[in-house]
């Protein structure tokens, strides 16, 4: 399975939920597909499965996907259980393992090696956790995930095969401060206030 | 003041700052204050496993509107340090920290990681305010927080035995 192919099949179902992309191409890879100010980029190794999690938790109302990698996940398994506790039924979690750091020279993660992260996902207390083996059953499962209301963990091992697509167009900040402006706008909410000087009142 | 009405001080000082999302690990002198956390059906409480999860939860959260703090002892602080690093000051995100200080003057076991939590919070360029007084809990809560959202950069609480109750200040002996 190519990641580029299973994201292509999620892109128009997504539709206005907020997407948090792991660090690595496969924030390329969704940018490409679903340009939107609702989209995160992670930069903290791990932190997509969290970042995501803290989103769904402060807008239950809202679909929240995570598009996560091995390598990450790796690096902080335990947000698996503390997203298993918090049972966010907005959030849909999904890791495309390619079983290597993709962007630190393509070593081998432990997945490489028998380790199973939908089996660390369903041990940690997430009932609906599984692999998918094509990318029309992951298209199926994911489309399942994103029209029902529970907390879904979907696999998929994908091959290193990387897709051309355009750089990043924007920092960390500028990501920031759109994203923000995207809930205010998309939720009707105020997050970032500004308060008139002393000098002006 | 008792430990319980210490906790209750600092809870209530952490809603009046409008705070409404709150991630914690246990230590032992944060039993009281994590017990009006868990008990409180306003504040979304989130049971950390890491302490580094927590920073990533918060910042989350911050993204949609929350308004975050997180409790943890300062190991779990030190645990964070990557999280604080690459998400919250590299994306010049706010959060409040209130830390357990271990290894504060006077406390047994902990003087290693007491030692080091101050210089590792300004290597960081976190500011930091030592609370002494349960009393001055919430209005030093109020302060940081204005502090933290205006320079949308993480602020630290470094809560002492005697700011929960745990120990009778000094003052008072």
């Amino acid at each position: 399975m190519k990641r580029f192919d299973c994201l292509g099949k999620i892109a128009k179902a997504a539709s206005d939920a907020l997407v948090v992309t792991s660090a690595g191409a496969v924030t390329l890879e969704w940018n490409a597909l679903r340009p939107s100010d609702g989209n995160f980029r992670v930069r903290t190794l791990g932190l997509c499965s969290s970042i995501a999690l803290g989103m769904a938790l402060g807008l239950p109302q809202r679909k929240v996907i995570a598009l996560d990698g091995d390598g990450s996940l790796l690096m902080n398994l335990c947000s698996l259980p503390t997203m298993a506790r918090m049972e966010p039924k907005n959030l849909v979690h999904i890791v495309f393992d390619n079983e290597v750091y993709e962007a630190s020279g393509s070593k081998q993660t432990a997945t490489a090696t028998g380790t199973d992260l939908v089996g660390m996902a369903r041990a940690a207390g997430i009932r609906q956790a599984l692999w998918t083996h094509s990318v029309d059953e992951f298209a199926g499962v994911a489309m399942e995930a994103l029209n029902g209301h529970e907390l879904f963990f979907i696999g998929a091992k994908v091959t290193t095969e990387r897709t051309a697509v355009p750089p990043y167009p924007m920092d960390e900040v500028e990501n920031k401060y759109r994203f923000i402006r995207h809930v205010e706008k998309t939720e009707k909410i105020a997050i970032l206030k500004t308060n008139l000087p002393s000098s002006y009142t | 003041m008792t430990a319980e009405d210490a906790a209750r001080t600092i809870f209530n000082g952490l809603k009046a700052a409008g705070i409404n999302l709150i991630a914690t690990l246990p230590d032992i002198n944060l039993a009281q204050l994590l017990h009006e956390v868990e008990v409180d059906c306003d504040v979304i409480h989130v049971p950390l496993c890491r302490e580094e999860e927590g920073i990533g939860i918060c910042a989350g959260a911050y993204l949609v509107g929350k308004k975050c703090a997180a409790i943890m002892q300062n190991g779990g602080f030190f645990n964070s340090n990557n999280a604080i690093v690459t998400t919250l000051l590299q994306y010049h995100i706010p959060l409040l920290l209130l830390i357990y200080y271990a290894g504060d003057i006077g406390d047994r076991t902990f003087s290693t990681s007491g030692g080091m939590t101050e210089p590792v919070l300004q290597a960081l360029g976190i500011r930091h305010y030592v609370m002494r007084e349960p009393s001055d809990a919430p209005e030093l809560i109020k302060r940081a927080q204005i502090l933290t959202e205006d320079s949308k950069r993480p602020v630290a609480l470094l809560l002492t035995k005697e700011s929960l109750g745990r120990r009778a200040s000094i003052k008072s002996q």
